[in-house]
């Protein structure tokens, strides 16, 4: 496999441009969604999906922290550190728009501003495709905090995994933006599933897994959620989520870690592919 | 119009100043309490809302609510110092319904997520205390028909139990 380059500067123009698409408009999945709900504040919902892409305005103040997943060949180089290149993306963006810069350092003692809204989140993955795929998250705090992680036992069965997620969600569903997509990890480690369950959160409606059992569960948990009638707004009309999306991994014999994350309704999130280029000379 | 007389689930356009802050404000405000430092605002009769507006470029920006059960342990203190209702988005804790009783204090939210379309109600915004912290510091905001319905009344009635239900009946599941 010869060696084959990702330039920086590619990366950083063609990200920062989505971050900033992602931002402003509405994805069109989610605008269905929004078109067809009449409750609370839905005047205001809508017209706010049309002011943020007309005026070049953000749907929402908290433009949140980024999060990256980038799936690499293992030919390819990028010049740069990947951390860095993804740093120059989000700076890019955030510092040329009215957005906000939500991230302080450090966590406990200073909190004082970055000033840049960096660091992001960077996880770098290899596989076996020929091109680069960089998915991002654009994380709002509120839903942030709705993340959970249960280390169930071994013999615990799916019912009680739907029973620990639809009380997680009625107790702080409201508070995370709903209507939420909701991302949940299985297996791995503590830390696996909850990057796995990140990594759910990335997919679109219809980007669905290869795993018919894992699909059923998704549609029976998302199906006991909605009967919570958490709604839009947690005002009680409308979903309670648009979507569970769960992926899974290998586990040992005395586990069964079961990670969830959630995302606004907003559902900002964006996928690039990059085409490395053969380096000839090396 | 008297906020105070407004029933759970009422929607109203609100027109007129709020004080925006959130987590770091409210925490600096309680440590000036405990020092017997004066404080750089009077919040006599004030609204609060609980925001951390986005940069202001070309004269642009966005702003809407942030989670408010966060800042349940401050409400006590915002109330002691006569604010008169507070702004923000999803459900609170038993707690903070309790003080909205006890003080007759009313809990708005605004449409979460909604930033761009609240912005357009925002006449004016200007920096009050605390610049250090950036987003978080105190602004004072004139808005104009700005949405809000009333999560919490000064009963102590809550928007959030009536809209959720757990399908069995049960609060323990």
């Amino acid at each position: 496999m010869k060696p084959s380059l990702v330039s920086h500067e590619e990366v950083v123009e063609r990200i920062s441009r989505k971050l900033i698409e992602a931002n402003n408009t509405l994805r069109q999945e989610i605008l269905q969604q929004l078109l067809s709900y009449d409750g609370p504040f839905s005047d205001v919902l809508r017209r706010n999906a049309e002011v943020a892409k007309s005026k070049d305005l953000p749907l929402c103040q908290d433009t949140g922290f980024v999060e990256f997943f980038i799936f690499t060949p293992p030919n390819v180089v990028f010049e740069k550190p990947i951390q860095e290149i993804c740093d120059e993306a989000v700076f890019k963006a955030y510092s040329s728009k009215p957005y906000r810069f939500s991230i302080v350092s450090d966590p406990l003692y200073q909190r004082r501003n970055t000033q840049t809204n960096t660091p992001s989140i960077c996880h770098v993955f290899h596989w076996n495709r020929e091109k680069v795929q960089i998915r991002f998250l654009i994380k709002g705090g509120g839903s942030e905090n709705l993340t959970t992680l249960f280390m169930l036992s071994p013999t615990s069965g799916e019912e009680e995994l739907i029973d620990k997620l639809v009380a997680h969600v009625y107790m702080h569903g409201s508070k995370g933006c709903p209507p939420l997509r909701i991302g949940v990890g299985i297996g791995g480690s503590a830390d696996k599933a909850l990057l796995l369950s990140k990594l759910a959160l990335t997919y679109a409606f219809d980007e669905e897994i290869p795993y018919p059992r894992y699909v059923e569960l998704e549609e029976k948990a998302l199906k006991k959620l909605n009967e919570l009638r958490i709604g839009f707004q947690g005002l009680g009309i409308g979903p309670t989520a648009f979507s569970v999306r769960i992926l899974h991994f290998p586990v040992h014999i005395a586990n069964l870690p079961v990670a969830v994350s959630f995302d606004c309704y907003l559902s900002r999130m964006g996928v690039v592919e990059f085409e490395p280029v053969r380096i000839e000379s090396w | 119009m008297n906020l105070l007389e407004l029933k759970v689930g009422e929607r109203i356009e609100y027109t007129g100043a709020m004080i925006v802050m959130r987590d770091a404000a409210q925490r600096r405000i309680q440590k000036l309490l405990k020092e017997g430092s004066s404080l750089p605002v009077d919040l006599q009769g004030t609204i609060v809302f609980y925001a951390g507006p986005t940069r202001v470029v070309d004269g642009r920006f966005a702003i809407g609510p942030t989670t408010s059960e966060r800042m349940d342990k401050y409400l006590k203190m915002l109330f002691e110092l006569g604010v008169m209702a507070t702004v923000g988005k999803g459900k609170r804790s038993d707690m903070a319904k309790e003080l909205c009783r006890e003080y007759r204090r009313i809990y708005f939210v605004a449409p979460s997520g909604a930033a761009a379309a609240l912005a357009e109600h925002v006449e004016s915004i200007k920096l009050l205390a605390f610049e250090d912290l950036g987003t978080e510091a105190m602004y004072e905001i004139w808005v104009k028909n700005f949405p809000l319905i009333v999560a919490i009344d000064s009963a102590g009635n809550d928007i959030f139990i009536f809209s959720q239900t757990l399908p069995n009946g049960g609060r323990n599941a």
